[in-house]
């Protein structure tokens, strides 16, 4: 928290800063604020902040009061000293909308992403807790935490740095852990265990406005967990939680009615048409309105008012501030104060009024004609560049090999940048180290547009953990610099595995998730840029990998036929081949055969009997057989 | 028969020898109904089974079908179960109680009683008709039969500590058949197996002949010795002939090959499409593409319009600055082929609508080219593919990406462009791509250049190489367009098709030419390498829907590509399309191109075996007389039985093989090579030239090595073997391809010297040439030109169309273009000295 105070130009933290300060006095406390900043577009970034904290003495104690118990509980149990929990969806679009939101320390990859400082005496009890804190906050969060396994955990030794302040006795046993799961798809089901950790419970102040059908129509969104300890200077330490939710928001379509969300054609005379060409008659019309401004309020995009003050926070803090130009309309409601800071007309923050009256705020349509015509810089700060661009894609085609590419940029005219790309893959992405190669292509100096092979310069240092089949994936950590206005293009070749029957998941033919790779982009240490950076993040998007897959239902009907065929055709063969014959007088007779035997006897008998009696009358006789035949 | 412990197939082979007669007359009177009944003019099925319905069936009239019944089965799988099952039993039966009371039993009672007991039962108790046919009656009969002889013996098997009667294991084999194998007379089998039972007890011993009558017609007709229980002619010995009449087989192969290929138009061997992946639900949304939307097509139509005479940049430029303003991610991408001495050079330019939600993980593309295949401009498929993305923009439920793409033309601008998306490009004529997104899952191009309403659509979907789409996809498409849209589709430039048999032979046979010819016939074909399903869509005919009713199957098709969880992988890869609702599947077709591909491989194998013996007396005499070199063996003949074993000479056939095989290249080589202007007449001297070539060769090889009759059948026979392994290696592949050359190639199979006639081998060698792949391709192509009426066209199809095939199809189609440059004729031709 101390680079806090050193950061005195970026608008977003000189209130952070001041709010830091002002916090600091009380052990127990809680603060929220919602941050609005109009982007290029037609979109808005909203960045809900809610912190709240606990003196470590009595969270040792069980004693929470706006520390939430259920996740406390869970943090003990489990021996963390420090959470980050993250749950995404969506894609940051740097190009229009710039450097992310607090840095991009408060973002994950797609999906699901948790890492956590545990404390332990060894790996298998570390290996332990691990377990117990991903399927406790599995079951707490709703989120399929618990097939974060061992093939999906990694322990990164150069990206993450703890962000709490330990003390150096505990520091000797903390180890990190970190999993991803990509293809967790973030829902509602998330979003409702979040809101019940704050105090307000989403019931007033900011969080009563968070909506699930808003937010996860967002074009990106992610919410946050960051536990952890904090010890201001010549006070007492304090385990401190903040939750962070930020979203951006397409104003068109937030602002779409929740009962009627199918975007039907507007009626035609509600087009707004270029009328300057030729061609334009009632019923032709070259649109125009797609990217104007449109006006919005806070109802309209959130789909519910603001329900006041959370009363359990601190009544100095503003709430909610936006960030737009001075030039820019914003109304709101009755009673609310406005604030600006001096040297920063673009940042202005409202204090609510201690009733529960909603609060509204609203930006009026910006009439790009007429008497006063407003252009973008009416409409939106220009967002600040950022640091880094990286794009990351697979290559190739085919079910035996791939590649993946990472194009990472340096807009920086002047400034070098120094970044740990780390990418956890799956096992089953045999990756080629070898094949490692970082070109770079330079648009200003004296070599602009030539590509040249430098892999020495760029790649500083590499961490490479191999894979083991089924049992971890590959960790790879690359150190690189880049120096100004420069492109490099990091590639990589991999073969495909094929999986077990049984490995592939339900849905096999959509391919695997990767997941993205996080580039922490380090503070430069050189003191002639202005600017003291502090640790930023930045995560590509995720991967879909596709496998050979094969015809599960194949087996089955081979199975079931050659199973028919067998019994019905080789058993009777081989019965009749295999069956001992006996003769027909050996084996038991029954019935007819018996019958006519006994008959047959009798017969005799009668026939023996008549030849005593009668003497030889050979005429009889015969008649007798012949019918015994 | 008795005690065989183990199953040897020596035993098994003199097993099947020694059937009895009237188990062999039985199964050979299945086999030939069964044959009888594949075809389709007479319905024998209805003639002979035991239709319950009919009154008449106690009448002279209709009583045959008492006894006709088990002999006449549903299909080849049922004739083949039982029959295998059958036989043993039958033999048993036969051997026990004589040829002639086994053919009195089973003419007379043990058919006659269940079909009776079966008739009264469904029609008086049951009160259905379910006419039943084939022998699995008799199956169950006989073995009741000898389950009740067991019971004699052995009258429990002991499962665990129950003691299970024997006799019951036809009741559970009834039940067990039953329930596994589908339509199934359960009630006909049962009255089979109590007609068994009665007989094993012997109560039915009444109706068998009598013994002594029984003997007086043998002794009388001299029965045993004119038609002996076990005959002299064993089926080896016929066996054994055929062995010295392989054309036959190669001819039987053929013929049966080609029939079945005509018969897979017909309801029984074809069909109906559905749909395989349950995500798609195709047509079950609704669409909103309309209203206001048209106002806007209207505008981008006109914008579009005044772009049609600028050039590919400023196109590009302007289109850029509507994507940019729709808030689109554009990119662009520079390519240059250099193909026969043409370059094909252009600029693509493509949008990505990032799914609102989605993470770059899977896209569907939309290409929208700016001129179609035939060079026409598409002026209504771009207005209609950017008013359809502007829609688009405003949906959040996309999961997958969507990329609009307009190459400048249809053929080598998709190919550049997915060329670079899969990073298999050449980076030195084809750029990078700038921005990418995730995996394709499908695409759907739009080729709209008439400007009138249209009728329905057309849908095209073969791709290079004669690989082909995901069938649900078209599947999809045309269930929409149907079941949603109203409008009718098509395939195969097949726009009325009565879905008759004529109809459908056309269509697949379309289908197959296009899929032999394996050339790009849209945007769509590009794409299909990658394993990206992707089809064309093409409006045509004159009616009343207009572009938004494309828009809107256009929407409707991407909603359902948008539900997909997976790739496209639950349908068919490998089918033959007859009508847009009827598919034969590769199980069904492929046996016909490997019939074809087998008779080269019979009759290489039978010339090898043949060439292992030294020639008979009777058939060489002639020749020898007239060839040298082969006085040697003229000492061992006439009186030999058995031909003698010689030594192979296999120098001169192997290297003539290898040579003339690697002689291909040179002909691929130059096609790749030579500028377009060149090609025709190249085409036209390669094929002068491989008619020539063959009777130079064999000319120059008698005059310098003058071969034996065994070499010359050591070539053939390896030429064909070659040629039967491509065939059958390419049918899994390119089905239409192999087949479509192995039908050319048929006549190879039958080629041999005519020493006596000379006549029929020119004709033989005339034929030969006839249907040399060159002269057939020429042919066409003038053909076409007549038919067409314009000679430009012509040309056209001369001289691009089959070398593009060439050079695509690649290796395979080489190694089969090979065997008929020149080789084959060598044996048509080997009779030249003798004159």
């Amino acid at each position: 928290m101390q680079s806090f105070s050193l950061s005195s130009l970026v608008p977003l933290l000189t209130f952070l800063v001041s709010f830091v300060v002002a916090s600091a006095a009380p052990a127990a406390d809680y603060h929220e604020q919602l941050n609005l900043k109009p982007l290029p577009q037609n979109s808005l970034l909203a960045s809900f902040n809610f912190r709240s904290n606990t003196s470590l003495p009595e969270f040792e104690a069980h004693n929470f009061r706006f520390f939430p118990r259920s996740l406390g509980q869970i943090l003990q149990h489990a021996g963390t000293r420090e959470l980050h929990l993250r749950f995404s969806l969506g894609r940051w679009d740097a190009e229009t909308w710039g450097a992310r939101p607090w840095d991009g320390t408060k973002e994950g990859g797609t999906g699901v992403e948790l890492w956590a400082w545990l404390e332990a005496e060894s790996d298998d009890e570390v290996d332990h807790k691990w377990l117990t804190l991903t399927n406790a906050l599995s079951g707490l969060f709703c989120a399929s935490l618990n097939f974060i396994d061992s093939t999906r955990t990694t322990r990164p030794v150069m990206s993450f740095r703890p962000e709490g302040d330990h003390p150096n006795t505990t520091m000797a046993n903390m180890h990190l852990l970190h999993g991803v799961l990509p293809r967790e798809v973030v829902c509602t089901e998330n979003l409702t265990p979040f809101l019940k950790l704050l105090p307000c419970k989403g019931k007033a102040g900011i969080s009563s406005l968070l909506d699930g059908h808003k937010l996860f129509d967002a074009s990106w969104q992610s919410m946050a967990i960051d536990v952890k300890p904090v010890c201001p200077a010549g006070e007492e330490c304090v385990l401190q939680i903040e939750q962070t939710i930020d979203m951006v928001l397409d104003i068109e379509r937030s602002k779409r009615p929740r009962d009627n969300p199918i975007p039907r054609p507007p009626p035609s005379h509600e087009l707004k048409c270029n009328t300057t060409k030729p061609y334009h008659a009632d019923d032709t019309c070259f649109p125009t309105d797609s990217l104007n401004a449109q006006e919005w309020n806070l109802n309209q995009i959130f789909g519910k008012p603001m329900l006041g003050n959370c009363p359990l926070t601190n009544p100095k803090t503003p709430p909610v501030c936006i960030q737009a130009p001075h030039t820019r309309d914003v109304f709101t409601s009755m009673g609310v104060e406005e604030l600006t800071e001096p040297g920063n007309e673009n940042q202005r923050c409202y204090l609510l009024p201690s009733n529960d009256e909603e609060f509204h705020l609203s930006l009026p349509f910006m009439p790009r004609d007429g008497d006063r015509p407003k252009t973008d810089a009416d409409e939106f700060v220009q967002p600040a560049t950022p640091l880094l661009y990286a794009e990351r894609s697979l290559t190739g085609h085919g079910q035996e090999h791939g590649g993946v590419q990472a194009i990472l940029t340096n807009p920086s005219p002047d400034a070098e940048v120094e970044f740990v790309y780390m990418e956890s893959l799956p096992w089953f992405m045999r990756i080629y180290l070898h094949t490692l190669k970082a070109r770079i292509s330079h648009r200003t100096g004296s070599d602009a547009g030539q590509t040249l092979r430098d892999d020495d310069d760029v790649i500083k240092e590499i961490y490479y953990r191999p894979f083991l089949d089924r049992q971890r994936g590959t960790q790879l950590e690359i150190r690189m610099k880049i120096p100004p206005g420069s492109t490099v293009f990091m590639a990589y070749d991999f073969e495909k595995t094929i999986l077990r029957y049984t490995e592939y998941p339900p849905d096999a033919n959509r391919g695997f998730d990767v997941a993205a790779a996080v580039i922490t982009i380090l503070p430069s240490n050189s003191t002639t840029t202005t600017t003291a950076r502090r640790t930023s993040n930045l995560r590509t998007t995720s991967m879909l990998l596709n496998l050979p897959t094969p015809d599960f239902s194949m087996p089955y009907n081979v199975i079931i036929f050659t199973s028919t065929c067998i019994a019905l055709a080789f058993g009777g063969l081989y019965n009749i081949l295999v069956r001992r014959f006996v003769g027909r007088d050996e084996g038991p007779e029954v019935s007819l055969v018996k019958l006519r035997r006994r008959l047959q006897e009798a017969v005799q008998k009668v026939k023996a009997r008549a030849m005593e009696r009668l003497g030889a009358a050979g005429k009889e006789a015969k008649k007798v057989e012949g019918k015994s035949d | 028969m008795p005690n065989v412990q183990s199953f040897s197939s020596l035993r098994a082979r003199s097993y099947v020898f020694r059937l009895p007669l009237f188990t062999r007359l039985m199964v050979s009177a299945i086999v030939v109904l069964w044959l009888v009944g594949i075809q389709s003019a007479w319905d024998l099925r209805k003639w002979g089974c035991l239709d319950t319905e009919r009154d008449e069936l106690f009448h002279r009239t209709d009583a045959y079908r008492m006894n006709t019944f088990p002999l006449i089965h549903l299909n080849l799988l049922h004739a083949l179960l039982n029959l295998l099952a059958l036989t043993p039993l039958l033999e048993r039966f036969e051997s026990e109680y004589g040829t002639l009371t086994s053919a009195a039993m089973f003419f007379g009672p043990l058919t006659t009683i269940p079909a009776i007991a079966y008739v009264v039962l469904e029609r008086v108790i049951f009160r259905v008709n379910t006419p039943v046919m084939g022998a699995s009656m008799w199956v169950f009969l006989l073995l009741s039969v000898e389950a009740m002889r067991t019971y004699k013996i052995n009258p429990y098997f002991i499962i665990g500590t129950v003691q299970v009667p024997t006799w019951t294991t036809p009741l559970v084999m009834a039940f067990v058949t039953a329930a596994l194998i589908p339509s199934t007379s359960f009630l006909g089998h049962l009255c089979g197996i109590c007609t068994g039972y009665l007989f094993g007890l012997g109560y039915l011993k009444f109706t068998a002949p009598p013994e002594k009558i029984l003997r007086w017609i043998e002794g009388k007709l001299n029965l045993l010795g004119r038609l002996p229980h076990y005959p002299r002619r064993s089926l080896w010995a016929a066996a054994r002939s055929c062995r010295r009449r392989p054309p036959y087989i190669s001819l039987l192969l053929i013929v049966v090959g080609v029939a079945w290929l005509f018969m897979l138009p017909l309801n029984d061997y074809s069909r109906r499409t559905y749909i395989s992946e349950n995500a798609l639900l195709p047509g079950q949304v609704h669409t909103y593409f309309g209203g206001s939307d048209q106002n806007v097509l209207r505008a981008y139509r006109h914008e579009v319009g005044a772009l049609e005479n600028k050039t590919n940049t400023e196109v590009n430029d302007k289109l850029e600055h509507m994507f940019r303003s729709m808030g689109l991610k554009v990119g662009r991408q520079n390519y240059t082929y250099t193909t026969s001495g043409n370059t094909v050079a252009g600029e693509n330019v493509y949008a990505i609508l990032q799914a609102p939600r989605g993470d770059a993980t899977e896209a569907i593309v939309l290409v929208a080219a700016w001129r179609n295949v035939k060079g026409e401009f598409n002026r209504n498929g771009l207005a209609v593919a950017l008013a359809l993305t502007r829609y688009f923009k405003r949906w959040s439920l996309w999961s997958k990406d969507i990329i609009l793409v307009v190459p400048p033309d249809s053929r080598a601008g998709t190919q550049a462009w997915v060329d670079a998306y899969h990073d298999s490009h050449d980076s030195r004529r084809v750029a990078d791509l700038p921005i990418k997104s995730g995996a394709l899952q499908g695409a759907l191009a739009i080729d709209y250049p008439q400007e009138e309403r249209f009728e329905g659509v057309h849908i095209v979907y073969d791709g290079i190489n004669g690989q082909l789409p995901n069938l649900d996809l078209i599947n999809s498409v045309t269930n929409i367009a149907s079941g949603q849209m109203g409008m009718g589709s098509s395939i195969q430039h097949m726009f009325h098709h009565n879905d008759q048999y004529r109809d459908r032979l056309t269509c697949m046979l379309r289908g197959m030419v296009n899929q032999g010819l394996g050339h790009a016939v849209g945007p769509h074909s590009s794409f299909i390498p990658y394993h990206v399903d992707a089809i064309t869509i093409q409006p045509v005919g004159q009616g009343w829907h207009d572009e938004m009713g494309l828009g809107r199957l256009v929407e409707g098709t991407f909603r359902s590509l948008n539900n997909l969880l997976e790739h496209l992988h639950q349908s068919f890869f490998f089918y033959l399309l007859m009508q847009k609702e009827r598919f034969v599947s590769i199980g069904t077709y492929l046996p016909s191109a490997m019939l074809i591909a087998a008779n080269f491989t019979i009759t290489a194998i039978a010339l090898w075996v043949k060439t292992g013996y030294a020639p008979k007396t009777k058939e060489t005499k002639d020749v020898k007389e007239k060839k040298e070199g082969t006085d040697s063996k003229k000492v061992d003949q006439k009186t030999e039985e058995t031909p003698a074993a010689v030594e192979r000479e296999l120098y001169l056939p192997l290297s003539l093989v290898t040579g003339c095989q690697f002689l291909g290249f040179v002909p691929l080589f130059v096609f790749n090579h030579a500028p377009a202007s060149l090609l025709a007449p190249l085409f036209v001297v390669v094929t002068l030239l491989s008619l020539v070539l063959p009777h130079a060769l064999s000319f120059f090889l008698v005059t310098t090595y003058k071969p034996t009759h065994q070499q010359y059948q050591l070539i053939t026979s390896f030429f064909l073997l070659l040629l039967g392994m491509f065939l059958s290696t390419l049918a899994t592949l390119n089905f239409s391809l192999a087949f479509l050359v192995g039908l050319l190639a048929t006549p190879l199979t039958f080629v041999r010297p005519f020493p006596k006639l000379p006549a029929a081998g020119y004709a033989y060698s005339a034929l030969l040439s006839v249907l040399n792949p060159g002269v057939v391709v020429l042919s066409a192509a003038v053909a076409a030109t007549t038919l067409q009426g314009s000679s430009g066209l012509g040309l056209g199809v001369v001289g691009v169309t089959p070398w593009e095939a060439v050079q695509k199809t690649g290796s395979s189609r080489r190694s089969i273009r090979l065997n008929r440059v020149a080789p084959p004729h060598l044996g048509a031709n080997l009779r030249m000295p003798s004159l």
